[in-house]
């Protein structure tokens, strides 16, 4: 086993016991018991001016044991609390639908009656996962901390070589395939590269084009996919080619909300796990399109699109774009004046893109002129 | 035929022989009713009149009702019963035994006492229908602790004469110890209609008799089994005087007539209660004042004094009702008592709750009375839309005119909702009014009059018992809330005991978790809880414990 893996089963493995064994000790001394978490919710959850990215404020939300309404998740929190911790003195390495499943078992107990009665310790995998976010902020560790896997979504290739466990991988020598982002970007190590930015876009389709067609290769760059909606493992990789190689980030989206908020998970981090963004989020990343005014242009700038194109590529807004739009018009990093021109563009013309489309103008006009010529000219919004 | 040929005097007896609805008999099934309520009530009067340190162990009455005979006339077809009961109450001495139960307006219960019989009517009524329906006499079997004997009379009433027919007379040696009265007579009835208001007398009468065993045999010969549920025998009502309150002009005659004092004040201070040498005085001063045609002192005779007007004798009543006395003396009341009729409450219902209370004594016009309450809740006690209400009055339950009695209007006067009562609810009231006098709605001793010394008396005791239920409530609830705080939580225990033991131990010397190793833990959180959860009576490690016993 190797020893960044060692070392941080012992962290994380002191951490939770830190954290827990006071309860034993209050326990002694007759005291009543109870959980100290910090709140995960979005009135506890602010912009960090400074790093620019998600955070929790220390509200902190007390569980008590002999509160019945609360006894429950304080028993969950301690059977995934001592289930993490006997994986991590174990060595094994855990799923979160393994920690559902080992956790899961049935009480038995007398209800006033005298009758025996069952009850599961969780029935849903979401409520064991909502526990173990409970246990990731009270802990302040994460899973990846924890070596607790995910499923493997985001992908990697480009010029550069790295030490994972005790191997090394040339993310260069890899065909048509992609190096598949560990659980524990953590642990990667860093060996050399060559590479000036790098790309991140939404789309695997997209991803997988512009490797075939050697875009990394020929302008020097990392190139990157959350195959949607970003995993963790993803973002922290970002996080760390940003902050660690000072590499520029640069994000390739849809041009629609939701297009909009995958790059705001990567850069502030998302609201529900704004525990995490402290470590998952960069801030500096930047988003380089779609955006409107590629599709529609403005004053100084002519559209990547004629008019013809237009009328074929653009499909219409839904209510549920426009609405989504309108929420994320309220957070403050949607507020600036070039933001504010995007959103506003898209409400005024009720229009999206997919990135397809600029492909479907032939993967060459995206490759050699639409991403150079943006990063070039620095167009790009962040 | 001359004017005066029509006017003509009519014997007492032939009289209620006349008129059988006056005294309840105006059909087979209610004449059935009504005579097993007098020969019981008699008998429970002969259990309550013993005397001081003689009383039986177990008081026993049995009853029993045979159909005879099928008889068909012109009338049509008519079922003949014989009913029978036997008690082993205080017994009658032979002597008397012929007037006492065939000669109308004969009783040993017209003193200022309190008994369930008052008017020296009730037998006699049950012996007259039996004449009239084809019985044979009715046959009474008694004996008296101090007699040696056991004597027999078959009976009957001459209606003209108001006097007893003997038929037949028989004695012989006592065997055993046994004292008591057995009557027994032949009339037409209907068991079919009259059954269940019958069973239900007994089950009430039982309510409030608990002390005394009662076994009824139907003509079916089912046995009914009323057993005996209290060893406390309540003390024998004793004998008052009349309060000056009060007495009427009749009575008054009566007591004048009677007295053995030698002098009117002597009367006064002999033969009323709460009149002593001032309050004497007092009564006759006035009489002198308001007495024109006679001279008025307290040195003349009780003889003399009758000899005075109406009007003067009315005056003189008149003044001893306005006049203050002492109030008059409960002592010679015999409620039941707040236990007997809590432990009767919970033997009868099987109540989750059940209490009782005793107003003080009271007095209305000159009668003084006590109210006793009892109410059962819950249990076994079907919910009903209103409270079920069982009155009694001396003992005796009141089945009939419910919505007519002083108890049932002060009842749904209550806000029940104030004392965590909401209807339909498992919830038995019983009202209990003894009296030297109780004052009747009716002749046909039914319901209770509001007066409003009563009333007032009956809507305290409820207020009070109502109070003791919601304070009982409250109780539960607190308790309910607390047992399923501690359910909530107590469940999870074994598994929070676990995870913890797992946290405590090193990495260093790490051991997967033997079973049974978190027991210190267990056992600290068990204590824990138990401590936490507010149960009154410091059973919550039991009911912990209780919950996590599932092996
Ligand atoms: N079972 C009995 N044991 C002892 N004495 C009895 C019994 N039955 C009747 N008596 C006597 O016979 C008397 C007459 O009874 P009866 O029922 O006619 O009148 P009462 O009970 O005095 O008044 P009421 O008319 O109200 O019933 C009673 O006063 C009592 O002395
Ligand atoms: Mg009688």
């Amino acid at each position: 086993m190797d020893k960044v893996d060692a070392e941080a089963r012992k962290r994380a493995a002191a951490i939770l016991r830190e954290k827990l064994i006071p309860l034993i000790k209050d326990l002694k001394a007759g005291e009543p018991l109870k959980l100290v978490i910090p709140k995960r919710t979005l009135s506890n959850t602010m912009l960090d001016p400074e790093k620019g990215i998600l955070i929790l404020k220390d509200e902190k939300l007390e569980r008590h044991l002999l509160d019945a309404g609360e006894a429950r998740r304080f028993m969950q929190t301690i059977l995934m609390a001592s289930i993490i911790y006997q994986a991590l003195v174990e060595n094994e390495y855990p799923t979160i639908r393994d920690l559902y499943y080992r956790g899961k078992h049935t009480l038995q107990y007398r209800d006033l009656e005298g009758k025996v009665r069952e009850e599961n310790t969780w029935d849903e995998q979401q409520e064991s996962d909502a526990v173990l976010r409970d246990i990731e902020v009270m802990t302040n560790l994460l899973r990846e901390e924890m070596l607790i896997l995910s499923k493997e979504k985001g992908k990697m290739v480009g010029d550069m070589r790295i030490r994972s466990g005790p191997d090394v991988i040339d993310l260069s020598k890899l065909g048509h395939g992609a190096y598949a982002i560990e659980s524990t970007p953590d642990f990667i190590e860093f060996l050399d590269y060559n590479a000036e930015f790098v790309l991140v876009v939404e789309k695997d389709a997209v991803f997988q084009q512009l490797h075939r067609i050697g875009f990394w290769r020929q302008y020097k760059c990392l190139l990157i996919t959350g195959a949607g909606q970003p995993d963790r493992a993803t973002r922290r990789l970002v996080r760390r080619l940003n902050e660690e190689l000072g590499l520029p980030v640069y994000v390739l989206t849809d041009s629609d909300p939701y297009g909009w908020n995958i790059y705001s998970v990567f850069k502030v981090g998302s609201i529900t796990l704004s525990y995490e963004s402290e470590r998952l989020a960069t801030p500096k990343a930047r988003f380089l399109g779609v955006s409107m005014t590629d599709i529609f242009g403005d004053k100084k700038k002519k559209p990547y699109l004629t008019e013809e194109e237009r009328k074929n590529f653009i499909i219409k807004a839904k209510d549920e774009d426009i609405k989504r739009a309108q929420d994320l018009q309220k957070y403050s990093w949607f507020q600036t004046p070039k933001w504010k021109k995007e959103i506003d563009l898209f409400l005024e013309k009720r229009a999206k893109l997919e990135i397809e489309a600029l492909v479907g103008k032939g993967l060459k006009f995206l490759a050699y002129k639409y991403l150079p010529e943006k990063i070039q000219t620095g167009d790009w919004i962040e | 035929m001359s004017e005066e040929k029509k006017y003509k005097e009519m014997g007492i007896a032939r009289f209620f022989a006349r008129y059988p609805e006056l005294t309840g008999y105006s059909s087979p099934q209610k004449a059935l009713y009504q005579t097993i309520r007098e020969l019981v009530e008699n008998s429970l009067d002969a259990i309550d009149g013993h005397e001081e340190g003689r009383q039986v162990a177990l008081p026993l009455i049995k009853v029993v009702i045979e159909e005879v005979a099928i008889v068909h006339d012109e009338e049509g077809k008519k079922v003949m019963c014989r009913v029978t009961a036997e008690d082993n109450g205080v017994g009658v001495p032979p002597t008397v035994i012929a007037n006492a139960f065939a000669k109308v307006l004969y009783s040993s219960k017209y003193v200022t006492k309190q008994t369930r019989g008052m008017y020296g009517i009730g037998v006699k009524a049950a012996v007259m229908y039996s004449q009239a329906t084809g019985g044979s006499g009715v046959d009474v079997i008694s004996t008296t602790s101090s007699l040696e004997d056991v004597y027999w009379r078959r009976l009957k009433i001459d209606l003209e004469k108001n006097e007893p027919i003997v038929l037949g007379t028989g004695s012989w040696r006592k065997q055993g110890s046994w004292r008591g009265t057995r009557v027994s007579m032949t009339m037409e009835c209907d068991w079919p209609r009259a059954r269940q208001k019958i069973i239900e007398y007994f089950q009430k009468t039982s309510i409030i008799a608990p002390y005394v065993q009662m076994l009824f045999l139907t003509p079916e010969k089912e046995l009914y089994v009323f057993p005996k549920r209290a060893e406390k025998i309540p003390d024998p009502p004793r004998e008052a005087k009349p309060h000056p309150h009060g007495v009427d002009v009749e009575t008054f005659k009566l007591m004048l007539r009677e007295t053995k004092a030698r002098t009117f004040k002597q009367f006064l201070m002999k033969e009323f209660q709460s009149v002593g040498e001032k309050s004497a005085r007092a009564i006759i001063r006035e009489a002198k004042k308001r007495i024109k045609d006679k001279d008025i002192s307290g040195d003349i005779s009780p003889a003399d004094l009758l000899q005075a007007s109406d009007g003067s004798l009315a005056a003189i009543v008149d003044i001893m009702k306005t006049l203050r006395f002492q109030p008059p003396k409960s002592k010679y009341l015999s409620p039941l008592g707040e236990d007997l009729v809590k432990a009767s409450l919970i033997s009868t219902f099987n109540p989750e709750w059940a209490d009782a209370i005793r107003r003080s004594p009271r007095s209305y016009q000159g009668h003084p009375f006590i109210v006793e309450l009892g109410m059962a809740y819950g249990g076994h006690i079907e919910p009903m839309n209103e409270p079920l209400l069982l009155r009694y009055a001396n003992k005796v339950p009141l089945l009939s005119a419910e919505k007519e009695d002083v108890s049932y209007k002060v009842m749904m006067g209550v806000d029940w909702k104030q004392y965590k009562v909401t209807f339909p609810a498992p919830l038995v009231i019983l009202v209990h009014v003894v009296s030297t006098k109780i004052p009747y709605k009716s002749m046909g001793k039914e319901s209770i009059s509001e007066v409003p010394e009563i009333e007032q008396e009956i809507r305290y005791g409820l207020l009070e018992l109502g109070r003791r239920l919601r304070e009982y409530l409250s109780e539960k609830e607190r308790r309910e809330e607390a047992m399923n705080r501690a359910l909530a939580i107590s469940k999870y225990l074994p598994e929070i005991a676990r995870g913890l033991k797992i946290l405590e131990k090193e990495p260093r010397s790490w051991t997967p978790l033997e079973p049974g190793e978190e027991r210190d833990l267990l056992e600290d959180l068990i204590k824990l809880v138990s401590r936490h959860v507010h149960l009154r009576d410091q059973q919550g490690e039991e009911v912990v414990r209780k919950i996590l016993r599932v092996k």
